[in-house]
């Protein structure tokens, strides 16, 4: 069975090799990505299935760096923000409110290049 | 001397282009997209087939699984139209595949079209297909603590579907451990219990589906 992980760095090569043909880039050395909590990624899945589907093209020995985005939460009633570890929990921590949203932690993206 | 560029862009782009001109066609058509994600053995067909069996609405089905076209063989004896996606080897469907597989299913004038998710609580919750909904689909059997342990999933989806409820006199099964964690996730989430072989829940299932179809086209 194919890990989401490796679907997720089929699609970024092809992104970057087409960002890389656009702008006319000789080289992509690092790459960062933003990577919210409430997404199932494995840092060490993700690393692993870079370094293998890199190998042979032009993004061979280009860094990977993973930022994760901690859960940013919103309750809509009394518009408390706060942020915590707790990918379960969407009651607000002032009111108990349910009206909740995530602002942040569902990222998936690139943030940055460096680039020659 | 390498430079920095600050770029905004989805890790997944190229697919979500897809996932866009789905529901954008399916906006168009007024088609609600419903998205089936379960574990293999939820009961996520024959769910589908019971479903189909009452529904009052025109139906079309997209099957996903690694392998086999068995799925899309039982659907396809409701009478149904059904397309089927192997992904050989893809633990998960995406939008690029299901744009191929609307190529056989015709959606002008269709109210609803169910995908079935490859059977998997972990990847299909990554992907967006265009889907109006994502549906968790859960069984007894798998016992109540999966909402906890999938909270991506369960978090998105606009139902969570409580599957083979006539075995709990048979299996030590939690109810209330199960949507209280449902509820702490996804407190708006619609939350119904069905026995697919027997009917029960099924036409609180179809009252759900006629009630988002109905926002989908004001």
């Amino acid at each position: 069975m194919k890990m989401h992980e490796l679907s997720m760095v089929e699609s970024l090569i092809e992104e970057l090799l087409k960002l890389q043909k656009e702008h006319g880039w000789e080289r992509i050395c690092a790459i960062r990505l933003r990577i919210g909590a409430m997404r199932q990624v494995i840092p060490e899945i993700m690393h692993f299935a870079f370094d293998i589907t890199v190998q042979g093209t032009a993004l061979e020995g280009a860094k990977l760096v993973l930022e994760t985005v901690p859960l940013k939460k919103k309750c809509l009633t009394c518009k408390n923000m706060w942020t915590d570890g707790d990918e379960a929990l969407f009651l607000c921590e002032k009111c108990g409110s349910s009206d909740v949203e995530l602002v942040e932690g569902m990222e998936l993206e690139i943030e940055s290049l460096e680039v020659e | 001397m390498p430079r920095k560029i600050n770029i905004k862009r989805s890790v997944l782009a190229a697919d979500e282009e897809f996932a866009s001109k789905i529901r954008e066609r399916l906006r168009k058509e007024g088609t609600l997209m419903v998205n089936l994600i379960g574990s293999p053995g939820a009961g996520k067909t024959t769910l589908l087939e019971a479903t189909l069996g009452e529904i009052p609405f025109s139906c079309a089905v997209v099957e996903g699984d690694v392998a086999t076209s068995r799925d899309a063989e039982r659907i396809s004896k409701t009478g149904t139209p059904v397309v089927q996606i192997n992904t050989q080897g893809g633990c998960h469907l995406e939008a690029h595949l299901l744009w191929k597989a609307l190529d056989e299913i015709p959606t002008s004038g269709l109210d609803v079209l169910f995908v079935e998710n490859v059977g998997n609580l972990v990847c299909p919750a990554e992907f967006d297909l265009g889907e109006d909904y994502k549906v968790a689909v859960c069984s007894v059997p798998e016992g109540p603590d999966k909402p906890l342990k999938y909270p991506h999933l369960f978090h998105e989806a606009g139902a969570v579907l409580l599957t083979k409820v006539d075995l709990i006199p048979y299996i030590d099964f939690d109810g209330d451990l199960f949507w209280g964690d449902v509820k702490k996730l996804n407190p708006l989430a619609s939350c119904i219990e069905v026995a697919s072989l027997t009917g029960k829940g099924i036409d609180a299932w179809t009252d759900v589906l006629g009630r988002w179809l109905m926002e989908k086209r004001r």
